[in-house]
């Protein structure tokens, strides 16, 4: 495999920025496409690439379809992105299949639908809160001379320890991309690492299939200075057609959902489910149940290594299966959380096809926590809060889309009967029912409300620099 | 218990093919009670579908997909029953249908007869599973669950056997459960059994014997095949924008986990495309009839009923299928499961993907080969299920419920069946 071109990938491709546990996400609306343009232009030194790590901030740029119809890139090469980005999150028939309904309907979004539409976002990181608004500050000074006008700045802060608002440790498994490096450190961390094709994450390499995906891409004379790379002439992908120039190679698609989380509603909920006969609560059996909603304890220990109770030594653990250690779910139900979002060999018919298939099927994920810790779970404090969810893919309809559609919404996921994922599933689907699997029998969990709100959305585009040099410079 | 899976494909009078789709969309906002063809009231059937398919070659086409219990003339029997008027109106859309009166039931079920397709190949998830056991064991499921739910709230879920020999006393006590009692019968008979496995005996036992006079030709006709497959042309754009956005509208309904997909291909010119496309569909029924009877085809675990068959006197090939979840997951698991199977059919048709060897390569070139998957699609007018909350897997898990249910069991029997809940 040929080195990454590192220079030319955005960082946040190779890196989740642990090191800068701030955050600010600035989504912009162009108003002026020729200042926007310049904007770009000047943006371009201050955007971190994947060959260095800065230690105070970095700062990323994606568009979304309209953002980059408004810059004036031709429409053959817009026509040129995958459906789903062309369309936005927010077309009602993806509503259906991400489960967008309801409470979670585009309708009702603070920003990404009708009302409020986006067309740049821009992602600063930050080491503390400090470096983020200095930079936050030095951005904006900068939006009204580019012709910006921004729709919403969203921020996401340090949490006290790497949980999210429920109280679960996240973030644990995640595939990592060829030639990054980061299989051994993931190994390291997890014991486990599940290393896929640079061209699942990002477009013009080589996917799990071993061909190219389409990818939008310009004619020569679009581009007379060669600032994009030139399509070879023994290329065989869908649409590749030699000559033309690659706007989308070494660009990925980022996906971003506000999933806004009803933290007392579920601990309460949680509460209710799990107390003693007496109506007492019963602290120990709620963690459980939590757990089992979630399928690792609350220190990320997997239920499938520590069925019974929670083990912080298993806390970064991602080195496990189902198929011959918990086939029947009755350590990690069949329905939770992570079995959900991640099958891993469970499907069938045998381990080693159901791990390949639900491998084609995986999305880097790159979200952050927003809003303030609730210090006790059980108690409302009427403030917002939850997971600025951001992930990267190069296939929205393969990966994202599907794992949404096919397994957390999927009332008969597995072999399961009216239930979605008991924790972020569209609660409209099923019957608001949550299966237990254990023995003698099994237990179900009823009544279930959404615990997860979709608060705002988008599908944008993570260009290359080289792209982003060609947005800067189109007329 | 047999199943039978066909479809009526007639020509539409191109002045008509309008008319006709208005009607048919009007149908379709409500297959189950609508006025013209009831489908809710087709006792028999599981699935069935209109589709109206535009060609500029062919010229509008209608088809009519039903996979049903028991044998055609019953099932005509039901459709004229229920249906007469409206499969009058629909078919007067129809070339040489030349029926006046919905009154003339021997004209009417005597032009449906004429336009019969029987699939080359199919598919059945739950083989021998009728319609009506279907949704008796989904009941049956239910009502055991709230039982279950009732044992677990009282603290009466102890063992496994404490707790089946209880769920076994409401059955028995339970008159609406009384056909439990009775066994369910076996989903194919064993004469079925018999012959669908001696017939691919005899036939491995045939190839091998004559071997020597098929061999050499076959080498040849391989050579040829390998040649026009590396000049081939494929598909060379993504599927058509406006053709997805349609297709997209019409699937993934909320009531549903089933999904429903009509596609109409066109063969590869010449008479060896279509010797092979028959050739391949004709071993694919062969091995399915005799191994894909419990459930799952190559793997693939959501196919309730899918069928292939080569119209047009071999020149197109329509293929219909009724399946668990999404279009993406369906296609992908074709692509991760059964890619030979389905590229040694499609890739007799126009622009499929590269292949090798006839079952190499295509379709595991993912993107190109939904592009052309998308293409071929066409929009399904008029859809029925007759249990669209159900999948393969869970109707064939309710059934082993019911089989098992009322037997002795000692401890770890019970467990297993318990697990099913």
């Amino acid at each position: 495999m040929a080195e990454l071109e590192r220079k030319d990938i955005q960082g946040i491709v190779v890196s989740a920025y642990k090191h800068l546990p701030c955050a600010a996400y600035v989504l912009l609306r162009v108003s002026n496409p020729a200042a926007t343009r310049q904007w770009i232009a000047d943006r371009l030194p201050e955007i971190m690439a994947s060959e260095a790590k800065h230690e105070s901030r970095s700062v990323n740029l994606a568009f979304t379809y309209t953002g980059l119809q408004s810059l004036a890139l031709k429409q053959d090469a817009l026509d040129g992105f995958s459906f789903p980005f062309q369309e936005g999150m927010d077309a009602e028939y993806r509503s259906k299949l991400l489960g967008d309904t309801n409470e979670n309907a585009p309708a009702g979004w603070d920003w990404g639908a009708g009302a409020n539409p986006v067309d740049i976002l821009l992602l600063i990181f930050g080491r503390d809160e400090k470096t983020v608004d200095a930079e936050l500050q030095k951005q904006q000074a900068a939006f009204a001379t580019g012709g910006l006008a921004i729709v919403k700045i969203l921020r996401a802060g340090r949490q006290p320890n790497t949980k999210e608002h429920f109280g679960f440790a996240d973030g644990i498994g995640q595939p990592v991309m060829e030639g990054t490096g980061n299989k051994q450190r993931q190994l390291e961390r997890t014991h486990h690492a599940t290393e896929l094709p640079v061209g699942e994450f990002l477009l013009g390499h080589p996917n799990v299939y071993g061909v190219i995906a389409p990818s939008p891409a310009v004619k020569p004379e679009e581009d007379p200075q060669q600032l994009l790379a030139v399509i070879p002439p023994d290329a065989t992908g869908l649409n590749a057609e030699a000559g033309m120039h690659d706007f989308g190679r070494n660009g990925s698609y980022l996906v971003f959902r506000q999933l806004a989380q009803r933290v007392s509603a579920f601990w309460n909920f949680l509460d209710k489910a799990s107390c003693k006969a007496d109506g007492t609560s019963d602290p120990a059996a709620r963690d459980r149940l939590g757990a089992k909603f979630v399928g690792r304890w609350k220190s990320g220990a997997p239920l499938v290594l520590s069925p019974d109770r929670d083990d912080p030594k298993l806390g970064n653990e991602n080195n496990f299966t189902y198929f011959d250690k918990d086939p029947h779910g009755v350590a990690c139900p069949i329905g939770s959380h992570i079995r959900r979002s991640n099958p891993r060999d469970s499907l069938g018919p045998d381990a080693p096809t159901a791990l390949k298939s639900a491998n084609r099927h995986r999305i880097l994920r790159r979200g952050r926590s927003y809003g303030h810790h609730l210090e006790n779970p059980l108690v409302d404090d009427g403030a917002e809060r939850g997971l600025h969810f951001i992930c990267l893919n190069s296939d929205l309809e393969r990966q994202f889309e599907f794992v949404q559609q096919t397994w957390i919404n999927n009332p008969v996921f597995s072999g399961l009967y009216e239930e979605v994922d008991p924790l972020v599933g569209d609660i409209a689907k099923g019957n608001k029912l949550f299966t237990v699997q254990s023995e003698p029998l099994r237990q179900t969990v009823q009544n279930l409300s959404r615990f997860v709100v979709v608060k705002g959305g988008a599908y944008f585009f993570l260009p290359s620099f080289r792209a982003l040099n060609y947005l800067a410079k189109l007329k | 218990m047999t199943h039978t899976v066909l479809t009526f494909v007639t020509k539409v009078k191109p002045d008509q093919a309008a008319s006709l789709g208005k009607l048919l969309d009007q149908i379709g906002t409500n297959p189950e009670t609508n006025a013209y063809v009831p489908f809710r009231s087709l006792n028999r059937l599981h699935f069935g579908s209109f589709v109206l398919h535009q060609s500029p070659d062919y010229g509008p086409y209608l088809v009519f997909e039903n996979n049903f219990d028991g044998v055609l003339e019953d099932y005509l029997g039901d459709l004229y029953t229920l249906a007469a008027n409206g499969l009058h109106q629909i078919y007067s859309c129809c070339l040489d249908y030349s029926v006046t009166s919905a009154t003339d039931r021997q004209g009417m079920l005597s032009y449906l007869t004429a336009h019969v397709v029987r699939p080359n190949a199919y598919h059945v998830g739950n083989t021998g599973r009728c319609a009506e056991r279907i949704s008796q064991e989904r009941d049956l499921r239910a009502t055991l669950e709230q039982q279950a739910d009732s044992l677990v709230r009282r603290g009466k879920a102890t063992t496994a056997q404490g707790v089946l020999t209880a769920l076994q006393q409401f059955v028995r006590s339970d008159p609406r459960f009384s056909w439990v009692m009775s066994p369910a019968g076996p989903r194919e008979t064993s004469e079925q059994i018999f012959a669908a496995w001696s017939k691919l005996i005899l036939v491995g036992v045939l190839a091998v014997v004559l071997l020597p006079l098929w061999l050499f030709p076959a080498i040849i006709l391989v050579l040829v095949l390998r040649y026009k497959e590396s000049t081939d042309s494929v598909q060379a754009d993504s599927a058509d924008s406006d053709k997805v956005t349609s297709l997209l509208e019409t699937e993934n309904h909320t009531a549903s986990v089933q999904n429903h997909m009509a596609s109409i291909t066109i063969v590869k010119p010449g008479w060896l495309r279509r010797s092979t496309l028959w050739l391949v569909l004709w071993a694919v029924n062969l091995l399915a009839r005799a191994r894909a009877t419990h459930g799952e085809l190559s793997g693939i675990p959501s196919i309730h009923f899918a069928h292939w068959s080569m119209i047009d006197n071999g020149r197109r090939l329509l293929f219909l299928s009724n399946f668990d979840g999404s279009w993406e997951n369906y296609l992908d698991d074709f692509i991760d499961k059964a890619s030979d199977g389905l590229t040694g059919v499609w890739s007799n048709t126009i622009n499929f993907p590269r292949t090798y060897f006839l079952i190499f390569g295509g379709a595991t070139d993912g993107p190109r080969f939904k592009a052309v998957a998308r293409d071929s699609q066409t929009v399904t007018n008029v859809w029925y299920s007759a249990y669209r909350e159900l999948s393969v897997q869970g109707i064939d898990n309710s059934s082993s419920v019911r089989e098992d249910l009322m037997n002795a069991a000692d401890a770890a029997t019970a467990q297993a069946l318990l697990r099913r809940l």
